[in-house]
């Protein structure tokens, strides 16, 4: 039981803040505001693929750091803490991982390297959805071919190759689509956090045997993914609903009512200390399943908590934070609003934390899940 | 980061797990339910003292005090199982006095007292509270003046729980009535519950549990009797009251309860057909409690790591005051409302749930912890200055 940081975790983290720190502020994330940009640093990602941190998880024969899930989970709350512009959930968490796990050596020979150092940009459709492929898929001589709608997908008009779980007759195959296939269509879809994301249209798609990552039995891909994605989403919530609760802290601590800081109101400290006890809680069970997703054990239960924690603290956080800020809070020029959208995205995006419940429930109704 | 047991750990749990499937036997525990989960009668008594001779106690500790000199983290093992098992460990002397006896007590106290706290002879209860010093304890008005070699200590405290059964009382009392401060005139004793001048009158609250006044009436102890600093004796509060914090919230009974409870709601008949567990709205409670203890589970482990680590902080310590006791509340009501017309049923009738009566009890006994051992918004004054350094209000 180690709750501490490796010399290299610390080191990660560091660096990840230092990067982050210098290229990420109020003012450079205006300019994606109401999509007047898409929502993608190109500058901040070349950096981050410069430093290696982008390909923490992948195998070093790959041009990785040879490093795992726990690492990667780690800088992606340093991004939530920055809600930094780039595709590092769709493109290291919904591409690398799943290929280096499940693709054969052909496959990753081809597309590892190159991705990792960036030249390509992954996403996959595993973040929507109950899980049940969008897309159906027919046999054809020498592959698939394709059909459906996958309603979004992030940083889809961004990439280069889209990971997507077909239906397959009764079972679940998982092929790689490049972004210009013939019969693809991209369709932007507006989310609230203004995250790019496009619906993703095929019709007729046809996919070579070579880009097949898995003819059968996907389902297992597509829920290790899925864990992982959730867990990430954990991670990015953690950081992003440290940061706010940080803010408001700050805040607090200056604005004077009354002749003194609001932060000696005890009511006000009481609701701040409140945060400081979510954020804790969600931190304890997002890092176990980091730990536990990391070193390949099974993590269904651990997941779920940590996601309804997500959901719960999401939203009690950001609330908590606008209220102590006043209107301050909801001020567009004041920084905190954008976390509030990052929050909710991070609460709703795979599963509310009712409906993590109720799966978890279902479970422990089946006796799955009980303390060991 | 690695959060998981190391399969030593892991061992040691399953070791202790059979030891206490025999060391529970049907009359322990009828005389445990009777004591209302406190302890103190004689079969309990003999079980303590059994773990002490096998070493249990002592796991943690240090050899020179008759331990087995392992981290806070194994410690912190054999606390979680022995109160898993049902057994009302007094916890209060063995992982919060007791270690505050060892690194403050003189030769006396750590050569003869200590060692028998780890052979598990020798109980004691906490005197800090009295009638008119709660929150504010520092108001405190019990007395202890010297006279030759001797110290002289007359007051009463309130809410000394467990004293009826315990052999000393740590006491605080004012020994210097002149202080610049109310909080620097303050030093700790040891007091025999024994002696003739020691009287205590029953408190009964509203889980059935008792508790205690305690009444000190020209009590003569030694300077040996003394504990740490003269008028130093608020740090020695302060760092005993953290370690009961954390003492306090152990989740091993809790997650005992929480798997009896789904066991249950899985064979038993709900009258609208199928079985208890089936209904959704079961489900939903299930899973939040769940999903409660997990992060008490967390909480507990990270801060025995933080013990183990020599870097427990303030602010963590009152989360997981906070967190654990309001969390207890909440789980007994999620569990309550799902066995609740089952704990209607008396016990012994055809159709009841053992736990059912037990989670009644309990919920009502909860509210103790978010009071007890240091107000829950004092605990929120400590974490946003502590942990998010916002400035407070001075008192």
């Amino acid at each position: 039981m180690d709750f501490g940081f490796s010399d290299i975790q610390g080191e990660l983290r560091a660096l990840s803040r230092k990067i982050l720190d210098d290229a990420v502020s109020a003012s450079t994330l205006s300019a994606y505001d109401e999509f007047a940009a898409p929502r993608f640093d190109r500058a901040l990602w070349h950096t981050l693929l410069e430093s290696g941190l982008p390909g923490i998880a992948v195998a070093e024969e790959y041009g990785g750091m040879g490093l795992g899930f726990m690492e990667l989970g780690l800088f992606i709350e340093e991004l939530g803490r920055s809600i930094a512009p780039v595709p590092v959930l769709a493109h290291c968490v919904s591409g690398l991982l799943p290929l280096q796990r499940y693709a054969n050596g052909e496959l990753q020979a081809r597309l590892l390297p190159p991705a990792t150092r960036g030249d390509l940009l992954l996403t996959g459709d595993f973040w929507s959805g109950s899980g049940a492929p969008a897309v159906q898929a027919q046999a054809t001589a020498d592959g698939l071919r394709l059909a459906g709608r996958c309603p979004a997908v992030p940083f889809a008009r961004q990439a280069d190759w889209l990971l997507l779980p077909v239906q397959l007759a009764d079972d679940t195959a998982v092929v790689l689509v490049p972004a210009g296939a013939p019969g693809l269509r991209l369709t932007d879809v507006q989310m609230t956090h203004f995250e790019p994301h496009a619906a993703v249209e095929l019709d007729a798609v046809n996919v070579p045997a070579a880009d097949i990552v898995l003819a059968s039995g996907g389902e297992s891909l597509v829920t290790w993914t899925r864990e992982r994605c959730t867990a990430a989403l954990c991670a990015q919530q953690l950081g992003a609903a440290e940061h706010a609760m940080r803010m408001a802290a700050g805040y607090t601590s200056e604005r004077k009512q009354f002749g003194v800081p609001i932060a000696t109101f005890q009511a006000v400290g009481h609701r701040m200390a409140d945060c400081y006890i979510d954020i804790e809680c969600l931190r304890l069970c997002t890092w176990q399943a980091l730990s536990l997703l990391g070193e390949e054990q099974a993590a269904t239960t651990e997941v779920q908590i940590a996601k309804i924690w997500a959901g719960d603290v999401g939203h009690r956080v950001s609330y908590a934070c606008q209220h102590v800020h006043g209107g301050t809070g909801i001020d567009r020029d004041y920084p905190l609003w954008r976390y509030c959208l990052w929050l909710r995205f991070n609460e709703m995006a795979l599963g509310s934390s009712a409906s993590q419940a109720a799966a978890l429930g279902r479970r422990l109704a089946r006796g799955e899940g009980l303390f060991s | 980061m690695r959060i998981q047991f190391t399969d030593a750990q892991l061992a040691l749990r399953d070791e202790l797990r059979g030891y206490f499937r025999e060391l529970m036997t049907p009359e322990l525990r009828a005389e445990c339910e009777r004591d209302m989960g406190e302890g103190g009668g004689p079969l309990w008594r003999e079980a303590l003292a059994r773990m002490g001779r096998d070493g249990w106690i002592g796991l943690g500790w240090p050899e020179e005090y008759g331990g087995r000199n392992l981290s806070p983290m194994e410690q912190f093992i054999f606390v979680e199982e022995v109160m898993r098992a049902g057994y009302p460990f007094p916890f209060l002397t063995t992982e919060s006095v007791g270690p505050t006896l060892a690194e403050h007590g003189n030769a006396w106290i750590r050569e003869e007292i200590v060692p028998r706290i780890l052979r598990g002879e020798l109980l004691v209860s906490i005197g800090y509270s009295e009638p008119d010093a709660g929150t504010d304890l520092a108001a405190l008005r019990t007395t202890a003046v010297r006279d030759g070699d001797e110290w002289v200590i007359n007051g009463q405290k309130m809410w000394t729980s467990l004293a009826h059964f315990c052999d000393y009382t740590w006491l605080a009392a004012r020994t210097d009535p002149d202080a610049s401060r109310k909080h620097k005139g303050i030093s700790m004793f040891l007091v025999p519950n024994s002696d003739p001048g020691w009287s205590c009158t029953p408190v009964h609250t509203l889980g059935g549990v008792r508790t205690n006044a305690t009444f000190y009436d020209n009590i003569r102890v030694s300077d040996a009797h003394r504990v740490g600093e003269l008028h130093g004796g608020w740090k020695l509060i302060t760092s005993q009251l953290n370690r009961e914090r954390l003492s306090l919230i152990n989740f091993g009974p809790i997650s005992e309860l929480f798997n009896q409870v789904v066991h249950w709601a899985r064979a038993a008949p709900c009258a609208a057909g199928g079985v208890v567990a089936e209904q959704p709205w079961v489900q939903a409670n299930l899973a939040r409690s769940r999903a409660l203890i997990e992060c008490m589970k967390l909480i507990v482990y990270k801060q025995s790591w933080a013990m183990t680590e020599g870097t427990l902080g303030m602010a963590d310590a009152s989360a997981a005051k906070v967190f654990g006791s309001e969390g207890f509340i909440e789980v007994y009501r999620l569990l309550g409302e799902i066995v609740a017309e089952s704990g209607l049923v008396r016990s012994h009738s055809p159709g009841a749930f053992e736990q059912a009566g037990r989670i009644e009890r309990l919920y009502r006994t909860a509210s103790i912890i978010t009071f007890g051992g240091g107000a829950n918004e004092i605990q929120r004054d400590i974490i946003s200055a502590a942990g998010l350094w916002m400035p407070r209000a001075s008192r």
